[in-house]
């Protein structure tokens, strides 16, 4: 791998003489994309440096869950940090041909900060440091969602990644499509009776369709693990394999589902301004509301639990033997639970 | 509960999972041979459920009449170790028979069956509260009514799958 990876990043770094890789390590744990930590050291015209870098590469197609091309994701990120001040990794490009790394992959640059976010709640080491770096995060959050799509979705491809219909020409047929999304996968993801709450889901989103929002850029996965912060502010927004256009009500849902999940508090930060929505909305003038909210936490669960659940039917339907599609079941089981607490299911646990 | 995948499904994954991707990797001898001894219980597992609770109350059914048919074969004989053997023909062996248990697969295919009739009716009700008024109202108690039966049951498959060591992350 090291050969290859050097080979990779003479074709992509300007003037560079020498490459050598050290510390080819895995990143343990992420569903969707194997990821390793290495350390470039490069010398151009007799100069040296080290580059901290990551590898990000497709799993197996038969363990794939979810289908994304890192392509657009290379592509994306370099327009964002073009035009956007939301910091991300630098992506030194993807790598589409499969002999190279075994997948298509992509090479990014490791940034600096703190990964451990759970350090800035309950008392945590960081705590001080909650409000400025959650402030930080929403005023990026804006900046995302206030981004026209025109520079940051050029050539289209984010308007439906996943290659699923999804028509992004209005929010009205963002919606529309994606209910429709939503419903006509249910034959491919209803491994037992048991997942018809998620054919419930479905179709009461689709009756209940709430007010219009501008589409924007969505990061498809803003949850309190996916930030790095330092001295009070954000350093970068990681993980935008499930980026594509949507309602920015999307991410605030995500993020209050995940913040639950997480024993975490992005959600009331920052406390001077009443917390994230309240500040959220003071920038941007959407008026988000609570309701809102709780409509798009069941959308964007919908959102994950769709390929996942189409993952775990391939396995039970034998398509292929990965483990890890069997020992989904099992968190599954616990999705199913937060489903009946979405839906307002009689003697669901509140 | 689950039918798809049952309980055989789950293990059957597990045994395939242990020769797919640990055995592979593991360079110790040792490690590899517990790796084999551990799929071959699961498999042993596998075989014995569809057989285990007929094969108990069969051997439970069984030993009653034994108990009784032991002790006719001692009625000439006198003592206190043949008035035992009487004594426990007169008692436990009295008990009644557990009926035959019904075929597990055979339960699994209905629960299924209708499983997959609440899941149409779903679409169902939907479709009429779409159309909105008096339908939509009554479609609105009805889905309520389905709610409430499914709800309890995410929640027991939950705990069920999820105590002590049972879910990565709680031990």
């Amino acid at each position: 791998m090291n050969v290859q990876l050097a080979e990779y990043l003479h074709r992509h770094l300007a003037d560079v003489d020498h490459v050598s890789i050290e510390g080819f390590t895995p990143i343990p744990g992420g569903f969707s994309r194997e990821t390793f930590r290495f350390d470039a050291r490069v010398s151009r015209g007799g100069v040296e440096e080290v580059l901290p870098l990551i590898l990000r590469k497709n799993p197996p197609a038969s363990a794939a869950i979810l289908e994304t091309s890192r392509q657009v994701e290379h592509e994306l990120i370099e327009a964002i940090r073009t035009h956007t001040k939301v910091p991300v990794s630098r992506s030194f490009g993807a790598e589409t041909d499969p002999s190279v790394f075994g997948e298509p992959a992509m090479v990014i640059e490791r940034m600096h900060g703190k990964s451990q976010t759970s350090d800035l709640f309950n008392g945590g080491v960081d705590a001080d440091q909650a409000d400025e770096v959650m402030r930080h995060l929403c005023e990026l959050l804006v900046e995302l969602h206030t981004t026209s799509l025109a520079v940051l979705n050029v050539g289209g491809q984010l308007s439906d990644p996943r290659g699923v219909g999804i028509d992004a020409s209005s929010w009205d047929s963002y919606m529309e499509s994606t209910y429709e999304y939503y419903v006509s996968s249910y034959p491919s993801l209803n491994y037992d009776p048991a997942a018809m709450i998620m054919l419930d889901a479905a179709l009461t989103l689709r009756r209940h369709k709430p007010r219009p929002l501008p589409l924007c850029l969505v990061h498809g996965d803003f949850n309190p693990a996916n930030f790095l912060y330092q001295k009070g502010r954000v350093t970068a927004l990681i993980d935008w394999e499930n980026s594509r256009v949507g309602d920015p009500r999307e991410d605030l849902g995500w993020m209050v589902a995940m913040d639950g999940m997480s024993n975490t508090a992005v959600m009331s930060h920052p406390r001077d301004e009443g917390g994230f929505l309240a500040y959220y909305n003071k920038l941007t003038g959407f008026a988000v509301t609570a309701e809102e909210l709780g409509y798009f936490i069941l959308f964007g669960t919908m959102n994950i639990a769709v390929p996942v659940a189409s993952a775990i039917k391939r396995r039970v339907d034998h398509e292929h033997e990965q483990f890890l599609h069997l020992y989904l079941l099992q968190p599954s089981a616990a999705t199913l639970v937060a489903f009946t607490q979405l839906l307002a299911y009689p003697g669901a646990p509140s | 509960m689950n039918t798809s995948p049952g309980i055989d499904g789950l293990l059957e994954g597990v045994v395939l999972g242990i020769g797919n991707e640990l055995m592979p990797h593991l360079s110790n001898e040792k490690a590899q041979a517990s790796a084999a001894m551990m799929q071959s219980i699961l498999q042993a597992i596998r075989q014995m459920i569809p057989l285990f609770d007929s094969a108990l109350i069969d051997e439970h059914n069984a030993m009653i009449v034994t108990l009784r048919s032991a002790a006719e074969c001692l009625a000439t004989v006198t003592g206190d170790e043949a008035d035992a053997v009487r004594d426990r023909a007169a008692s436990i062996g009295q008990r009644a028979d557990y009926p035959t248990p019904a075929d597990r697969d055979e339960v699994a295919r209905a629960h299924t069956e209708l499983g997959r009739a609440l899941e149409a009716s779903m679409i169902d009700l939907d479709t009429l509260q779409r159309k909105g008024g008096a339908p939509a109202a009554a479609a609105d108690e009805a889905l309520a009514v389905i709610r409430a039966h499914l709800a309890p049951r995410y929640l027991r498959d939950f705990q069920a799958i999820t105590v002590g060591a049972g879910f990565l992350g709680r031990s």
